[in-house]
Formats: C-alpha cells, structure tokens, sequence
C-alpha cells in the first residue's frame, strides 16, 4: 500500500481514533490503526472490541492495499510534521515508510490479519440530528454512574419513537431525563430503546462538533451494537446489555413545593459553599425559607460556610441534604437563566428543571437527597 | 491508680466440651475440626498440650504431635452460651466489663474496694461466682493496667489467681521471658533475640532511642510494657470504650482448593454476610471493599473497590466483592477467600433513587436476621446465596456480638 495525503487532513481522521484505542491493552493490536488505501480515500480504523470509529479522508492512492501501526505515535509524528503532503508507504515486513520533506522515518506496524474485523451497518432506524443529540448527551452524560458493578448504569438510555427522541441517564442516586423539543425529533418514525455506553457517547459529542446545524447521524443497530454514521464518519459501539431501571416510576408526580431562583446565583452560591463541605461525602444543607434558599456546610477540619440566595419561594420552612455535586452537575449543563427547584419533604426526591422564557422541550433532573 | 482484672477461662472450649461430655476428662481434646482437615486448633486441653500441641498450630501437626488425641469440630454457639453466662457474672462485679475474645475479659475494678473487699478477696469471689455458675475454671490476673492483669492471668493458670502488687511490676515481669509480652510474637521475638534480648528486664534496661531507632513506634510502646505499663495500641483505651475499627474482615480457608464459581460466589456472600453484620454491629457504613483471593500456590492478591456511597448492607457489599472477584480471578483453583471493609463513616449520606424503598426493606430484614443470630447463633439466618455450598461456622475466639464490644448492646 502506498499512498499521500495531507498532513492536516490525516491529523483531524487520526485525532478522532485516539479516544477509541485501547491505552493500556493486553491485546497489542488494538494499540493501533487499521490504514486501508482505496479509490483516492484512505480511510482509518481504531477499536477496543467495545468502540469502533471509522474515518476517512482524500488521498492520492498510489497502490491500494492496509496495514496497521501504532495510533498513538503516527498522531504524535505526524503532527509534529510540516503543512503539506506526506507519503506512507507500508513494506512486506508491516512496518511503513513516512516521507515528508526531508524527514523520512519507519514506523514499525502489525500485520493487518490479526486486526478485528467490525461489523457491517445494518439497515437504517432513523435519521437524527446530531447537535440535538450531542445537546441530549451533555445534559444527561454527568449522571451515568462510574461503579463497574451496576453495568446497565454505566451508559444512557436512548428511546426514540415517532416524533420523539428521550434520552436518560442515573447513576442511582439521580437521574437525568431530557426530551428532544417537538421540531427536533420531526424525522423520526420509528420506536426504538437501546444503552449507549457512556465512552460511546464522549465520542459522538466529538464528532457532533465538526457537523452543521442541520446535520444528522444516520443511525443503526443491530442484536449486539449501534451504529451512528455522521458524515463519512461511523462510530460503532457495542450496547449495554441488561434492563434499565423503570425511570417514569421515579420521576416525581406531586411536587407541592416550588423555589424558583436565578441560576448563575445558586450556582456560585453552592460553588463557594462547598469547599466548606466534606470532602468525601460533598454533604451541604439547603434551607428553604420563604422568599430565600439559605445553603449552608461544615466539616470538623475546615470550617464552615453559609450562604443566601433570593427565591421565590412560599412554602413552609425545609432543610434537606443534598450533594453538592449532584447539584452543581445540573447548574453548570443548563444555559437558561433561572432554574425551578421541586420539593416534597426531607426524604424524597427533589426535581430540578430549568425554567423562565425560552425553556424547549423538557429536561427533568430528579436528586435524592442526603441523610444529614 | 487503677485496679485491672484479666479474667481468662481455662481451656474454654475444652472445658465446655468436657462439660458436655464428661467423658473427655483428662483425656488430650483438640478443638477445630478433623485432624485431615484443614485449619489449625482452636483449643487444646492441659492433657494434649504435654504433647506440644497448642492452639493456632495446623491440626495435621497436632494429629502428628498426638494422633490418639480427641478431634472435635466444636459447637460455637454453645461456646457464645457459657461467655453468656460467665459475662453476667462479671458484669455483678463491675460495670466496666469488655470481653477481650469469647473467653477472657477485662473489668475495671478501680473503687469497686467497699462493695466487693481489697483486691484478691474480690478475685476469689468473682472465681468462686464463675465457677458455681458456668461449672468452669478461670484464672485471673490483676495488676494497675491492663498488661499487667494480661501477663498476671497467665502465670496464674491453671485455675489461680495472680495479684501484683502496684510497683513491684517491673521487679515481677524482669524475668519472664519477652515472648510474654502480648503484642511480641515469633517475629518481633526473633528480632529480639537477635539482638541478645531474652528477658523483659532487658528489654526494660534498653534505651528508648535505642528501641526507637530498631522498632519506631513499636520500641517505645515495648519500653512502655516492659516496665508494665499499657503502652501502644488497643492497650490504650479504657476498658468498655473500645475504639472503633479500622477494618473488619472475614476470610475463609477451604478444605480442598475450588475452582467452582458457584462455590467461590457463595463462599463470598457469606464472608459479605459477616462482614455486613459486623459493621450493623459497630454502627458503621463502610465505602471500600476489599477481595483477598489466594491460590494453590500460595500466590495472593488484594483487590479493592472504592463505592460511590457508604453502605453496611449485605447485597450491597457482595455485589462489589464479586465484581471485584469477576475482574480478577484467573480460574484457576481457589484456597482462600477474604472479604474486607474499610474506610467508614458513621452515617449513610447519599440515598437511594433507585433502591430506596428496597434499602429500607434490607435494612429492617437484616437488623431482623442479626437479631436472630443473636439469640440462635450465627448460622440461623443466611442469604440464600450463602447458604449453597456454604461453610460449616469455625470456632472463633472473636465472635461478633461480643459484649462491650461496638455500641450495640448499650
């Protein structure tokens, strides 16, 4: 195989593989890239057996053929290259040539044989679009849970049906739920339910990032994996197995009590206040007075701090514990100005939501609170 | 200056299996199961210790030591049932009783002098007490600490009891041997001898910097003990006002190695059962569990998971030693599985979305089931994992539900 591409080009492809290939694996090959020379394209291909992306770029293909050689040091070299073209071309012992200018360097590859093959995208599900999907991502990503043994946890829930795209996310503790607005799910005609894992969903966000605002992901599944193609990119993961918790039996029905505050205020309020609050458990006291939230925390070490906030708020007086963490994950993934803070009593759920002018579809963000 | 008693029964398990069985009188008994099994003895009477055999020795060494000898698995619960009793005695004496192990106890008989007389006549009593009413023998020690008491108890066995008197300490331990010391075992002994220190009073005429310099901390608390003073560790605290743990685990050693993960899963649920009623027992919540797996080979490896949020539930702590199990177990044939738990907090913080009403749920089931266990014994309640291929309970000096021990029973 042998071929020149653009230096640029190759970095922007080479960059999206880094996330997908395995750092610390057992399996060398999986360290590295699978190069294939077609048809003026090359196109690249990284997995860990969970991840697959597959990119590609122009290039003018002198003889067609693949191989494979490390991802990580051919990103490292060749950025360090100058602008302009370069040539790769792969000899019979695996290892490939790079000629640039008056650099010239041999990078030692893998036979392409020991290369796991991927799957082939099925029949399209639907058609969705991206940015609404990165969006879905960002707000509901933060409340996957990281604990290995709760696996049907560690990825989102995504539900599409005809003219609707919901995407959940808890770690058990909280819980995210986030409603496409009505104009964004229009193509959707399907129903469809399926886990993305959570490294599969920092991927898509990446590749959100180079599509216009009328993109869209074709998307795809079959029995074991999804497919999202983006462009001439596709990601390729395998689903969460496992049932997801019933979420709609926790989302709560019968708020009475409401405290509407300016977002940005509570926000930093929490943020100061919590330095003051256990390291290990981030336990602050949230106080709900009428007209103000008074946030409050200590710890033996290293003090205490308080806090008020103006609320709109008319119920009885209420303090319940709450992570700040949990809390502020919510503030920082809002844009809307003010946020409406949902209550019952000291030992159910609260709900957070944003709130005022210019709130589309919905987004539900329900917290348990702490035992203080 | 305060008035320690050591009380320590005599050959307990022994003891109470000759209770149980007259018969055994004067006839060489090991307590802690078969002599082909393995595991080491949990108790050996007077008449098979002449033969060398004594207690945490393997039992295939005691059969080869004695093989007429009388191999017993022993009857925990029964054992739990005498400590009872003989804890209630105690308890007439003084309101400050800690249980040390199922078979000896500290009591802090500091001003106890008008109610129960001058040291040694307090001792008879209390010895006369314990063995009209549990039918056994104890020696007791009493000395101004606790180490003291220890060491004085046990010069005083067989059935005897041991006063020394406040400032003759150093004078009575200087000849004993440095091995008598609680807390010196084969290893600190070794490197003592090492050092051309045999006996407690050349211990006790060392410079401090000296033992600092060989031993850190460890030196200077033998220093302490060495002129009788309750120096270092659990040593430390008042009698009653044990500190709260650090760890609790439980392992467990199988007869013959396994390789069956169904086996293996089970054993763990029960090690997680254990755990998880220890740290009911202290009132404690813990956030890392921790998975000891060793090999035919001997070859071991300690595993930990830190959890999102501190728990003390049974479910909750074998769903993350298996997964720790999972992730780590290269198949091959298992000798011993331990489950640990670590870093805790006082309180649960964070609750459940998910789980909540099921938590509650647990949480009563399982203060029920400790309950239980309290009054009909460990093996009563188990969780239906845990009982499949379960394991027979062990005799264990240090049983859970100990009185004094945790906030529990006060």
């Amino acid at each position: 195989m042998e071929f020149t591409v653009n230096k640029s080009d190759l970095v922007r492809e080479l960059s999206l593989s880094q996330g997908v290939v395995e750092k610390k694996t057992t399996i060398p090959i999986l360290s590295n890239v699978l190069l294939e020379a077609a048809d003026d394209r090359i196109s690249l291909t990284a997995t860990d057996l969970e991840l697959g992306i597959r990119c590609s770029c122009p290039a003018k293909v002198k003889k067609e053929g693949s191989g494979t050689v490390p991802a990580r040091k051919l990103l490292d070299y060749v950025r360090l290259l100058p602008e302009g073209e370069l040539t790769m071309k792969f000899l019979e012992n695996h290892w490939a040539n790079i000629t640039c200018g008056r650099s010239r360097t041999r990078i030692a590859g893998m036979s392409r044989e020991s290369f796991p093959e991927l799957p082939a995208m099925p029949e399209t599900i639907a058609e969705l679009p991206v940015k609404a999907l990165a969006s879905m991502i960002s707000r509901t990503g933060f409340a996957i849970s990281l604990e290995e043994s709760r696996f049907t946890l560690n990825g989102a829930l995504l539900v599409l049906r005809p003219q609707g795209m919901t995407m959940v996310a808890t770690d058990g503790h909280r819980l995210a739920y986030v409603d496409a607005a009505p104009g964004e799910a229009a193509g959707i005609e399907r129903s469809f339910r399926a886990l993305i894992p959570k490294k599969a969903m920092a991927e898509i966000s990446k590749l959100s990032d180079d599509a216009g605002p009328e993109g869209k992901a074709i998307f795809g599944g079959d029995d074991n994996h999804l497919f999202f193609q983006i462009g001439h990119r596709l990601l390729i993961t395998r689903k969460l197995t496992g049932n997801f918790p019933d979420y709609e039996r926790v989302l709560p029905k019968d708020h009475n009590l409401v405290a509407t505050l300016q977002r940005d205020e509570i926000r930093s309020a929490i943020e100061r206040v919590a330095q003051f609050a256990d390291e290990r458990s981030r336990a602050i006291r949230v106080q709900f007075t009428a007209g103000e939230v008074r946030i409050f925390a200590s710890s033996v070490e290293m003090g205490e701090s308080e806090e008020n906030v103006p609320s709109q708020y008319e119920g009885p007086d209420l303090e319940i514990g709450f992570n700040a963490q949990y809390l502020l994950d919510f503030l920082r993934a809002i844009q809307n100005d003010q946020v409406a803070f949902e209550l019952k009593d000291q030992k159910s759920a609260g709900e957070l939501k944003p709130a005022g002018d210019g709130v589309v579809g919905e987004y539900r963000y329900v917290v348990m609170p702490m035992r203080i | 200056m305060k008035t320690i008693f050591h009380v320590d029964m005599d050959a307990f398990f022994v003891s109470v299996e000759e209770l149980l069985d007259p018969s055994l009188k004067g006839k060489p008994v090991v307590v802690g199961g078969r002599p082909d099994q393995r595991g080491v003895v949990s108790a050996a009477s007077y008449a098979v210790r002449k033969f060398g055999v004594h207690s945490a020795m393997p039992l295939r060494t005691a059969y080869k030591l004695c093989p007429q000898a009388v191999f017993l698995d022993g009857h925990p619960h029964r054992y739990r049932e005498y400590s009872d009793q003989a804890y209630a005695v105690l308890q007439r004496f003084s309101p400050r009783v800690e249980m040390a192990s199922i078979d000896e106890a500290y009591l802090d008989m500091t001003g106890t002098g008008r109610l129960h007389g001058p040291p040694l006549a307090a001792a008879h009593k209390l010895h006369e007490a314990v063995k009209r009413e549990t039918g056994l023998n104890c020696s007791i020690g009493i000395g101004a600490s606790r180490l003291i008491a220890k060491v004085a108890s046990d010069a005083a066995k067989p059935n005897g009891v041991l006063f020394v008197l406040p400032g003759a300490e150093a004078r009575w331990l200087a000849p004993l041997e440095v091995r008598k010391i609680p807390g010196i075992g084969k290893v600190t002994e070794k490197r003592l001898h090492d050092l051309g220190i045999r006996r407690v009073g050349d211990l006790a005429r060392l410079d401090e910097a000296f033992l600092d310099a060989q031993f850190g901390l460890w030196g200077r608390a033998m220093a302490g003990k060495a002129r009788g003073e309750d120096a270092g560790s659990w040593f430390d605290g008042a009698i009653g006002e044990e500190e709260a743990p650090k760890s609790i685990s439980h392992e467990h050693t199988y007869d013959q190695d396994t390789a069956d993960r169904e086996r293996l899963y089970s054993t763990l649920a029960r090690l997680c059962q254990m755990v998880g009623r220890r740290l009911r027992e202290h009132g404690l919540f813990t956030r890392t569990v921790q998975l000891k797996l060793r090999y035919q080979d001997f070859g071991t490896i300690t595993r930990a998971h830190t959890l999102a949020h501190a728990t003390r539930l049974d479910t909750d702590l074998h769903r993350a030693a298996r997964a720790l199990f999972d992730a780590n177990w290269s198949g091959m044939p298992v000798r011993l599985l331990g489950v640990q738990a670590s870093s805790f907090e006082a309180r649960q913080g964070q609750m459940s979305l998910l789980d909540q009403e099921q938590e509650e749920r647990w949480t009563k089931a399982l203060s029920a089931a400790d309950q239980v266990r309290d009054r009909f014994g460990e093996s009563a309640v188990s969780l239906a994992r845990g009982l499949k291929g379960g394991f027979r309970e062990r005799v264990h000096e240090n049983p859970a539900g100990l009185p004094g021990k945790g906030p529990r029973k006060k």
